[in-house]
């Protein structure tokens, strides 16, 4: 599989590179890893007259995690946020997103930026990324905007991202007290496989031991983009948290989910493991809550 | 579409070659510098028979672009062998009879000397985790865990 021909800059800055974007707009494509983008691109699915590399720009390769906020540069490679201890410590899900992520050689290119504007329904970064409530950070020439990422994905392949924009940050806030998250994935190996069903749990608790305060659960693989299980979420809020209780949030959850029969697996069957995987994420959550 | 100028260490050789925008890491190491230890598989980072470590990192090079590899350094499977023989690890695939149609070997060996660069002695659930981008389809796998293993203890 071949290429197809394009023009290739590689900016130092990101002020360049808006430089760039606002010129080409929807004619240029941006590439960090290139993980998932050469692929469509010899797949003849894309092909922009030019890429913009923004693999070299320092700042977007930040990760910053001293305060209450964890700041990730979009090009942060999947690798580097499995492995950090200090994203792992107050963010664990998003860690767990991330080792769930393709292979070890397609994680030490990929980057965090890339699987979120890539927009897989079925991706391992957007569900705990979403449960923490996370937004990212839209820059272009003319300014930035900071879009949740509950509004971010648009359909399959589609995000809010503007042809002359580029996403320079993404930005979780750290849970408070009492708080934990989950995420599993399920899929048929452990390794270069595509998500069957995804799903990531995210609770905080009034105290020790309950009652819930909070909950966001988020489902991927079971609709055009990942999408929240409100009235999972609603049967949390206020109750104390017990295995009984995330057995009826697994059930709300289903039909909070709109999957499609695929070669991957049955619409009913997909639906029945929105209904473990959600159990099982809020009982990791409720249980990291316990200790924090 | 101009070529441009990149600057290679490829098994501490230094290269400045011109290469198209298109050209994958993979292609300028197989046609362009005749380094066809490298295999070239599927083509889009599922087999890992391209398997290349860039800047300490082992990476599937049908997916890097040759012009955002300037200025790194790479070892492919020819750069493994010293003035004393094969290194290790080509040994042990060898004895252990972990190697069979071999397309799978250069990548499968850099992945096994990667892991062992970082981690002496990983456990097998480790090494399996490691190769995990590696496929083979004529071992079952056990003979080049065991290979990988003999090193490690």
């Amino acid at each position: 599989m071949l290429l197809p021909k394009f023009d290739f800059d590689e900016p130092a800055t990101v002020s360049e590179a808006c430089e760039i974007l606002a010129e080409f707009g929807a004619k240029a494509k941006v590439i960090a890893g290139g993980t998932d983008l050469t692929v469509n691109m010899k797949k003849k699915l894309l092909s922009p007259e030019r890429l913009v590399s923004i693999a070299r720009v320092p700042e977007l390769q930040r990760v910053d995690a001293s305060s209450t906020m964890l700041k990730l540069g979009p090009c942060v490679t999947i690798a580097n946020i499995a492995e950090s201890g200090e994203i792992g410590k107050r963010w664990g899900a998003i860690c767990a997103g991330a080792k769930a992520l393709g292979s070890p050689l397609v994680r030490n290119r990929a980057t965090v930026g890339g699987n979120l504007g890539s927009a897989r329904p079925a991706g391992d970064m957007p569900p705990s990324l979403m449960a923490y409530g996370a937004r990212v950070v839209l820059t272009k020439k003319s300014g930035q905007r900071v879009v949740f990422l509950d509004n971010f994905f648009r359909g399959p392949g589609l995000t809010e991202i503007a042809p002359e924009e580029i996403m320079t940050e993404i930005q979780v806030d750290a849970p408070p007290p009492h708080a934990g998250a989950g995420y599993i994935n399920l899929g048929l190996r452990s390794s270069c496989d595509c998500n069957i069903v995804n799903v990531a749990s995210y609770l905080v608790l009034e105290g020790p031991g309950g009652p819930i305060k909070e909950a966001r659960i988020v489902m991927g693989c079971v609709g055009p983009t990942q999408r929240r299980a409100v009235s999972a979420e609603k049967a949390l809020i206020g109750k104390k948290p017990c295995e009984a209780l995330f057995t009826r949030a697994g059930e709300a959850a289903m039909t909070d989910s709109t999957p499609i029969d695929d070669f991957r697996g049955s619409a009913a069957y997909k639906k029945e493991m929105v209904k473990v995987l959600t159990r099982r994420t809020l009982a990791a959550a409720f249980e990291e809550a316990l200790k924090s | 579409m101009a070529a441009k100028l990149v600057q290679l260490t490829i098994n501490d050789k230094e290269y400045d070659i011109a290469v198209q925008a298109n050209e994958t890491l993979v292609d300028v190491l197989r046609y362009r510098l005749g380094l066809t230890g490298t295999k070239k598989g599927c083509g889009q980072g599922d087999c890992g028979s391209c398997t290349v470590i860039m800047d300490g990192n082992t990476v599937n090079s049908c997916l890097v672009l040759a012009v955002q590899a300037n200025g790194s350094r790479i070892t492919t499977i020819e750069g493994l062998e010293s003035e004393e023989g094969l290194h290790p690890v080509q040994k042990a695939f060898i004895e252990h009879g972990a190697i069979q149609c071999g397309f799978c070997s250069s990548g499968m060996i850099l992945s096994a000397k990667n892991l062992l660069d970082k981690n002496p002695k990983p456990t097998e659930g480790e090494i399996r985790s490691a190769l995990s981008g590696n496929l083979c389809r004529c071992t079952g796998y056990q003979k080049i865990v065991e290979a990988v293993q003999s090193i490690a203890k």
